[in-house]
This record gives structure tokens, C-alpha cells and sequence, in this order.
């Protein structure tokens, strides 16, 4: 611990005297003009080195003085100094800096919002039924915001866009990049997996008088219960119409008549149903994820834990679970009897258990906070290295990205950042982001801004 | 007590942001979980503070002039009378830079010596400090935190009768939460409702303690002032004047003529009884007149919550017309727009570092704010604004020296330039001798994401220690 103080002393008091004095003056001349609110391209393919950095690489240890190179958006290579630059690269020299993957948020609303206040510019969530599982947010996936350009030079590369949590089953989320030439790009995974939300807040009980089911939690479970039924139902038409309809017995071929009509709120339950897709569940209270883990395990789904911002009492049972989990908001207030890092101190209490962790900002103008949560569990005892993983590695394993992010590794796409010290603390500056191999311009609305008004 | 849990005021929020688009807060929620519709969880309504002071320079006589009844008024009589070294931590002056291996005596509940080494009694109480860092108490000059949701009253647009004391709620635990986040003092202000709010109070976060305890003894009085989006949208949405930015500042402008007059008709009557007019009849005393009367004679220090860039002129030259000084805009996103201005008036600014984007009048802001406004000689300050954010304001700091201010600078901000909003400069805000021993003691560098504060002194005594079971608290008793 102590050498980790000094450690991080070291690292802050250099790093602070390093981006005060660099940024004190004027801001960096931005680089290539690119547009502030539309997606960077990555089509040019030019071979980019990296020589002289700290590599973190996740999962095969750090490397002093290391070199990376990107090429046709993949990393084609990562080693000590002495690792061979293709002729024609531009190298860039990083001597001094820190290299790390891509970080990914597992859950924000990127895309889905513009100006909070403005309900128009707003498609986060249909509030209109608590069973939405037909939603897809990649419908309403706004490529051109102006939120992603301004969350990914904090070295933000990859991103869940998840409905707001309102509803039980607000609908399904995608996976994406946080750069392309449109939304075609940007939408690496659609559908990726589905929120399955019980936190109380999808009770619509505020007036009693007007009170409409499901109005408690009973109600709740009930009516996704009576929902997944109505998927193996309609699952079991579909399968005896398949049967009939292909038979080879023609009188059974006969029998098989109209095919059952197509609903699509059920068939988008099936993938899940059948275990093919993750469903994030996400649970506050001890008594909520114990409910919704019974209807989980009813179900058979497949899941990820979301949030279990107050289970504490669980620890020990969600790990004996073996599921991954989301956690968070750390930022979320602790009950009133408890001690005031009783919230901030679960990534550590969860991942001394060997739960796979990973944070997410549920955010959208602040989604660029990501890595601070991460360095402020730290503050709470969860191991440096954990906690960069669960921004990395883990992620990429629970959303099934693996073989093309989380680490800096040969094959891996060229989703890497350059920053001027630990990627969790507040005071660096990020410095160069790659989004598949490509350099993203440090430019956005923000940085427009001061440009325009720094004299 | 049982209040409400968190969730469901979180809920209740939700409800009232998402369906009426997004409320009075200022703010987004939390840093990390912004406001939009799913997790509007940190948002509480600004409305205004309540404390009274001149709008001018600061201190001595607008000290003297506050008293508000219910404040201990003798700033002198210390809580406690003790002998305090903290020895050898790198102690962050603020205001005479850093002294490594340092010492602090505190001498009743003051701090009484600053340097490498200190003299004191043989018997004081000696607090290692060994490898840590030892900085002024946070301040935080834009909190709502302990008024339960009695924090606008959004019935009228102009309130500046109504006191947050008298909503005071002294047991909320969110005052310990921000205590364990280094905060030693806080303005509690009124909402952004109104175009002219309440009056705000000042706290030490000596949780545990009753209620006249946490007040800050002699702190200035000030008033919560408010523009923009939130008023129009209160009164707007009601069909009522203000619905626009023409409505909010005609309303502004409207009272203090009334107020004018009022202060009038007192003038005429004391000259009269100057005069030796035996028959003379005192006019009824009013209090929302009066409360404004004591803005335009100087005795609030004004808050305005105000985000856009035109919004500032115009406050300033309504401050002009009437002869009151602007103590600080709060928010103030867009201050970089016209921070030569803004340092003209002599200004002060209480801003996030990276707040942005939650309603129009926010599309705007930056992080480079703070440092432009900083460099055009505008006084900075991050505040909170928020339950959750006020645990965390070392953070905030640590973030602005990203965006160019020097840890000096960056220090300040969340220490001596909040008190000076305040009113409360010359008492504490930084490691000198003579003010208050309002002190943290942080187990790394304070400006970074991965500090603790260790333990939390006020007045020269404990209240917080992280070393300590259970809350952490050491003047607190759990109610059984």
C-alpha cells in the first residue's frame, strides 16, 4: 500500500507539473480540422507506430519503453524497444506517456440524447408499457451527436448504448464504436443483450388514485414472468408450425396451415429465452436481485449483473454465482445508517471475490467520467490493475468483444490511447486516441469553443 | 427519522424531471450519471441560500452586520480549548504555498503557529501526519444538502423573505457524507425556482452537534438570486409571469422599485421623527421588502445562478441601475465568454469543471472555464450544487489543473475563492495563523482520483476519522 502512495505520488506530482505546465498556456493547435459532430472516418491506411511508451497491456503485463504498431486497423505488433517498425509507418513518439487499450463503458446513453431538458432531441426510453423488449436502440442511434467526439478524448473507444431503466425490459442494446463513417460503423453489435431492470424505479405507483398494474413489485415480476410465458408459448407455435411445415409427411405438411402471427415484442424475447444473448440484469437492494435471480433462473437466461449498489449482505452469494457484474453507480449515496463508503467500496468487496467486474458511467454528457470511478474504487482498496481491467479485458469478455478489444495484443483492433500519465486520474490528459488503427482528432464542440475563446 | 431513502426521492425526481422535461435543477445529477431520464439521481433544486452580508469587498463589516439571530455572534468564543500539533505532513498552505514535513499548532480551535516546526505546550494533542497532506477544509459554496426538499418555494417569483434556517434539517446525514469528503464548510442555498430566492445559511459540517452549533458563527448573510430557463419554466409552464427572459428580469426589476419606494416611505418617516413629528406613524414592516431593502443597502451578499453569457450583462447592469454589488454567478458556464467583463465587476464565479449539456442554457459550457475565466482575473470556484459531487470536490480540482489552472489556482478553488464567495475569507479557506482550525488530512495527494480524506478537523477538533469504526464519526451517537 505504501508503495503504491509513493507510487502514486511520484506519478501525480510529476504528472500535475507536466499537464499545468503544457496546458497552461494555450491550447495545443488541434490537429486535422475533422468535424466536430460527425463520426471520424477510419478508411486511410496508414501504418501507425507507437515507440517509447508505458504499455499497459492487460493481459500480459506492462512494458517500459514499448513499441505498438497499427496497421489496416489491427495491432500488428506490441514489444520492448528493440520491436520492429514496418518501413513507411509514421511513428510518433510517446516517450513519457502511457499507452492502454480503448476504454469501454458498459453501459451509457451515447446517441440516445442531446439536451436533456429538450424532450425532442431525447430517445431513451418508451415509457408508454414496462415491457418494451422490441426496442432497439440502435433504431435511434444519432451517429452525428455531439456527445461521442466530446466522451472519446477521454479515451473512451467502445461503448453499450442501453434504453434509459424505466421500464423492466426497455428493449435491447447495442455495442459501439465510438467512431465510423456513419452509424452503419459506429453500431459494432445491435441487439447485443437486453437490460432487465428491478430496482423499484419501474413502478409507475406515484398516484394511488390512478393506480394502473403492475403498481408494485409484485406486479412487476408477475408481468414479466406472464411475459416470458407468453415467449415459450408463442417459441412452441412457431417450433410445431416449423415441424409440420417442413415434415416430410405430406398430410403433416398440409396440417400445418398459417404460420402464427408474427408478434414481435415475443420473438424478441426468444434469443434470450434460448440462451443465445445476455440479459443485464439490474438490481439495487439485496431482496431485488434475489427476485429478479429467481426469475432469471426460472427462465434459464443468460445474465449479467447490473449495479447491486446496496447488496453488501450478498457479496459472498453473487460471487458463489459466478456471474459478471456491472457495478455501480459507485456514485450512488449509501443508506442512511451506513458508513459513507459503503457504495464506493463494493468493486473492491466484489472483485476480493473473484467477481469479473466492470464499470460504466450510465451516462451521457458525463459519460467521459468513466475512468475516475474506476480510479475512486481504487481510492477503496480495488487493486490498480482490477480496476483498469474492468474498463478493459472484462468488458470485452462479458459483451463477447474479446478477440478484437480489451488489451493491447497482436490481431486486436487498433483501439489505443496515449495520455500523459494513469488513465485513472482526474489531472491527465489524454494525448492521442485510435479508434481500428486510426488516429481520432482531439476536436469537438468543447475544444471549438475554447479555441474560439481563448485569447 | 424516517425519512424518506434515497432511492425514492431519486425516484420522485426521476418523475418530476422526466415528465416535466428537467426540473429546477441547475444541475444534471451526478458527475458520473448524468441526468438524462434513467438516473436523474443527484439532481436536487437549487433555489437560494440565505445569509446576509454587504455585496461588496467582503468581510469585517458585513462580519459584524450579519449576526442573524440565530448565529452565535461572537466568532471569538472557541468550542473547544485545546492544544493541537499536526506534525509532518506536507501541509498546502493555499496562500503561502507548500511546507513539506510541516507542523500546525492549533491553539483554541485556531491555528496558531504554521512552519517547519511549531512551538508547543509539552501536553497538546499530537496528530501524525507523516506521509499524508494537510490542506485548508473543502468549502463548498452551492449546496442544497440538509433541507429535505424544502428547497425552492416556487410559489412566487420573488422570495427573498423566506430563511433556510428555518428548513435547516441539521441530522441529514449528507452532511457527514460531505464531511468524509473533506468539506468543512457549506452554503445552503435556496433554489433556482425563483428570480429572487431566500436567504441563505453557512454550516461547519460538525455533524453530530445540534443544530445553532453547525451554523457558522458571524458568517455574512446571502441571497439567492436566479435567471434563465428555471424561473421562466416554473412560471411559464403555470401561464404566469415570467415565461421569458424579457419576464424574468422585469420582475427583478419591478421589486427592487418597489423596494425602493418602501425604503422610501421608512426615510420619510425617520425624518419626520428626526424632526420632533411626535404624530408620526411608522409604515408596516414588510418582509420580503425588507429583505430586498437590505440588498440595495448592501447587507446580502448576492448569489445569482445564471448560465449564459448575455444573462451576466444584463445582471450586471441591473446590479448597476440599483446600486447593489454581484457577489458571484453560480453555474456560470458561459462566463468565458465574457470574463473580462465579468472581472471588471468584480465578480466571483462558483462553477463545475465539466458539467454540460443538460438543458440549452448548459449546451455551451466547457472545461476550459474555469481556467479562462481564471486567467481573465475572474475569482473561481467548483462547487457542487449536488449531494453526491460535494463528496468529491478534491476531484473537481485535480480535473480544472487538466484544463490549465495551477494547483494553486486549483486549490483555491475549492478553499479560500469559495470563501471569499461567502464572506467567511478572513476566517478560514487556508492554513494561517489566526483562523479557524477548520483542517483536512488527506492519506495522498488531495488532487487526484484516488485520495482519502483520513481525518476532518473543525475548529481544531476531530470530526471525522477514517481510521475510526463504524461512521467514522466522533461527535455523533447513533439515536437507538
Amino acid at each position: 500500500m505504501l508503495k503504491r502512495i509513493l507510487i502514486s505520488l511520484l506519478l501525480v506530482i510529476g504528472v500535475a507539473a507536466q499537464s499545468a505546465g503544457a496546458q497552461n498556456k494555450k491550447p495545443k493547435p488541434s490537429p486535422a480540422p475533422a468535424s466536430h459532430s460527425g463520426p471520424a472516418a477510419a478508411s486511410s491506411n496508414e501504418t501507425i507506430a507507437l515507440k517509447g511508451g508505458k504499455l499497459l497491456t492487460i493481459t500480459h503485463g506492462v512494458i517500459e519503453n514499448g513499441v505498438i504498431v497499427m496497421q489496416n486497423g489491427r495491432i500488428t505488433a506490441v514489444g520492448g524497444a528493440g520491436t520492429n517498425v514496418p518501413s513507411g509507418a509514421r511513428v510518433i513518439d510517446v516517450t513519457g506517456m502511457t499507452v492502454y487499450p480503448g476504454l469501454i463503458d458498459s453501459e451509457t446513453r451515447l446517441g440516445l440524447t442531446e439536451i436533456s431538458a429538450d424532450r425532442m432531441t431525447n430517445d431513451q426510453i418508451e415509457l408508454s408499457d414496462e415491457i418494451m423488449p422490441h426496442m432497439h436502440v440502435s433504431d435511434a442511434f444519432h451517429a452525428e451527436t455531439a456527445l461521442i467526439p466530446v466522451d472519446r478524448v477521454n479515451g473512451i473507444t467502445n461503448a453499450i448504448v442501453a434504453p434509459a431503466g424505466q421500464d423492466t425490459l426497455p428493449g435491447q442494446d447495442s455495442f459501439i464504436q465510438l467512431a465510423g463513417a456513419s452509424a452503419t460503423e459506429m453500431l459494432m453489435v445491435r441487439d447485443i443483450a437486453m437490460p432487465l431492470n428491478f430496482t423499484g424505479q419501474q413502478r409507475r405507483n406515484q398516484n394511488f388514485e390512478q393506480a394502473k398494474f403492475p403498481f408494485t413489485r409484485m406486479g412487476m415480476a408477475t408481468q414479466l414472468r406472464q411475459a416470458f410465458i407468453d415467449a415459450q408459448d408463442y417459441d412452441q407455435k412457431l417450433a410445431a408450425y416449423d415441424k409440420k411445415k417442413n415434415s416430410s409427411d405430406e398430410k403433416e405438411k398440409d396440417k400445418a396451415g398459417a404460420p402464427p402471427k408474427r408478434d414481435l415484442k415475443l420473438e424478441a424475447l426468444l434469443p434470450y429465452l434460448h440462451g443465445k444473448k445476455p440479459v443485464v440484469l439490474a438490481a439495487e437492494e439485496p431482496n431485488d436481485v434475489l427476485t429478479a435471480l429467481d426469475l432469471a433462473n426460472e427462465f434459464h437466461l443468460k445474465v449479467i449483473l447490473s449495479r447491486v449498489t446496496h447488496s453488501a449482505s450478498l457479496l459472498d452469494k453473487i460471487a458463489a454465482t459466478k456471474l459478471p457484474v456491472i457495478v455501480g453507480s459507485i456514485y450512488e449515496q449509501p443508506k442512511e445508517s451506513e458508513r459513507y463508503d459503503a457504495v464506493y467500496r463494493m468493486p473492491a468487496e466484489l472483485a476480493k471475490r473473484g467477481v469479473k467486474i466492470a464499470f460504466a458511467s450510465f451516462g451521457d454528457h458525463m459519460a467521459r467520467g468513466l475512468p475516475y470511478a474506476a480510479g475512486y474504487a481504487e481510492a477503496f482498496g480495488l487493486p490498480a490493475d482490477e480496476a483498469l481491467k474492468a474498463l478493459t479485458i472484462n468488458p470485452a469478455q462479458m459483451w463477447g468483444v474479446d478477440k478484437d478489444l480489451g488489451s493491447l495484443e497482436v490481431g486486436k483492433m487498433g483501439n489505443v490511447v496515449v495520455a500523459n500519465g494513469d488513465p485513472l486520474d482526474v489531472k491527465t490528459d489524454v494525448k492521442h486516441v485510435f479508434i481500428q488503427g486510426q488516429e481520432i482528432p482531439l476536436v469537438n464542440k468543447q475544444t471549438q469553443l475554447r479555441d474560439q475563446y481563448w485569447k | 427519522m424516517a425519512r424518506r431513502s434515497h432511492l425514492y426521492r431519486v425516484m420522485l425526481l426521476s418523475l418530476c424531471w422526466v415528465l416535466s422535461s428537467f426540473a429546477i435543477a441547475q444541475q444534471p445529477s451526478n458527475t458520473q450519471q448524468p441526468p438524462s431520464s434513467q438516473n436523474p439521481s443527484a439532481s436536487q433544486n437549487p433555489t437560494s441560500p440565505e445569509k446576509s452580508t454587504p455585496g461588496t469587498e467582503s468581510k469585517s463589516s458585513a462580519v459584524t452586520e450579519n449576526a442573524t439571530p440565530n448565529q452565535k455572534p461572537d466568532a471569538s468564543a472557541p468550542t473547544f480549548h485545546n492544544d493541537v500539533v499536526i506534525k509532518g505532513g506536507t501541509i498546502l498552505t493555499v496562500t503561502h504555498g507548500k511546507i513539506e514535513n510541516g507542523s500546525i499548532y492549533i491553539h483554541n480551535g485556531k491555528i496558531a503557529a504554521v512552519g517547519q516546526s511549531v512551538n508547543a505546550p509539552a501536553g497538546a494533542t499530537v496528530i501524525d501526519a507523516a506521509g499524508k497532506f494537510v490542506m485548508p477544509g473543502i468549502i463548498d459554496a452551492h449546496s442544497h444538502i440538509a433541507l429535505d426538499d424544502d428547497v425552492n418555494e416556487p410559489t412566487s417569483p420573488v422570495t427573498p423573505h423566506m430563511m433556510m434556517k428555518d428548513a435547516f434539517d441539521y441530522n441529514d446525514k449528507a452532511i457527514y457524507r460531505a464531511l468524509a469528503g473533506g468539506v468543512t464548510s457549506s452554503l445552503l442555498l435556496h433554489g433556482s425556482a425563483n428570480m429572487i430566492g431566500g436567504q441563505a445559511i453557512v454550516i461547519k459540517h460538525k455533524y453530530g452537534l445540534g443544530r445553532d452549533e453547525m451554523l457558522f458563527p458571524g458568517a455574512p448573510r446571502s441571497i439567492k438570486f436566479a435567471s434563465g430557463e428555471n424561473p421562466k419554466r416554473v412560471y411559464g409552464t403555470r401561464n404566469q409571469l415570467p415565461s421569458t427572459r424579457m419576464g424574468n428580469f422585469e420582475v427583478m426589476r419591478a421589486a427592487f422599485i418597489e423596494a425602493r419606494e418602501y425604503m422610501r416611505t421608512w426615510d420619510d418617516y425617520e425624518a419626520k421623527l428626526k424632526k420632533g413629528d411626535k404624530d408620526a406613524t411608522p409604515p408596516k414592516k414588510d418582509l420580503k421588502l425588507e429583505a430586498l431593502a437590505d440588498v440595495l443597502r448592501g447587507k446580502l451578499l448576492v448569489q445569482i445562478h445564471c448560465y449564459r453569457a448575455d444573462e451576466f450583462l444584463t445582471e450586471m447592469e441591473i446590479a448597476k441601475e440599483f446600486g447593489y454589488k454581484i457577489r458571484a454567478f453560480h453555474h456560470a458556464l458561459e462566463a468565458y465568454k465574457v470574463a473580462d467583463k465579468i472581472a471588471a465587476n468584480g465578480v466571483a464565479i462558483a462553477t463545475w469543471p465539466d458539467w454540460w449539456g443538460f438543458k440549452y442554457e448548459a449546451w455551451d459550457g466547457i472545461p476550459w472555464n474555469a481556467a479562462i475565466s481564471a486567467h481573465n482575473g475572474v475569482r473561481v470556484a467548483l462547487k457542487s450544487d449536488s449531494e453526491d459531487v460535494t463528496r468529491r470536490l478534491n476531484q473537481d480540482a485535480g480535473k480544472i489543473m487538466r484544463y490549465g489552472l495551477t494547483e494553486e489556482e486549483a486549490l483555491k478553488s475549492i478553499t479560500l475563492n469559495p470563501a471569499w464567495i461567502m464572506g467567511i475569507e478572513e476566517r478560514v479557506g487556508s492554513i494561517d495563523v489566526g483562523k479557524d482550525a477548520d483542517i483536512t488530512i488527506w492519506n495522498s495527494y488531495p488532487l487526484s482520483s484516488t485520495a482519502l480524506a483520513d481525518k476532518v478537523l473543525i475548529d481544531g477538533d476531530v470530526y471525522f476519522d477514517r481510521s475510526q469504526p463504524g461512521l467514522g464519526l466522533t461527535h455523533y451517537k447513533e439515536v437507538q
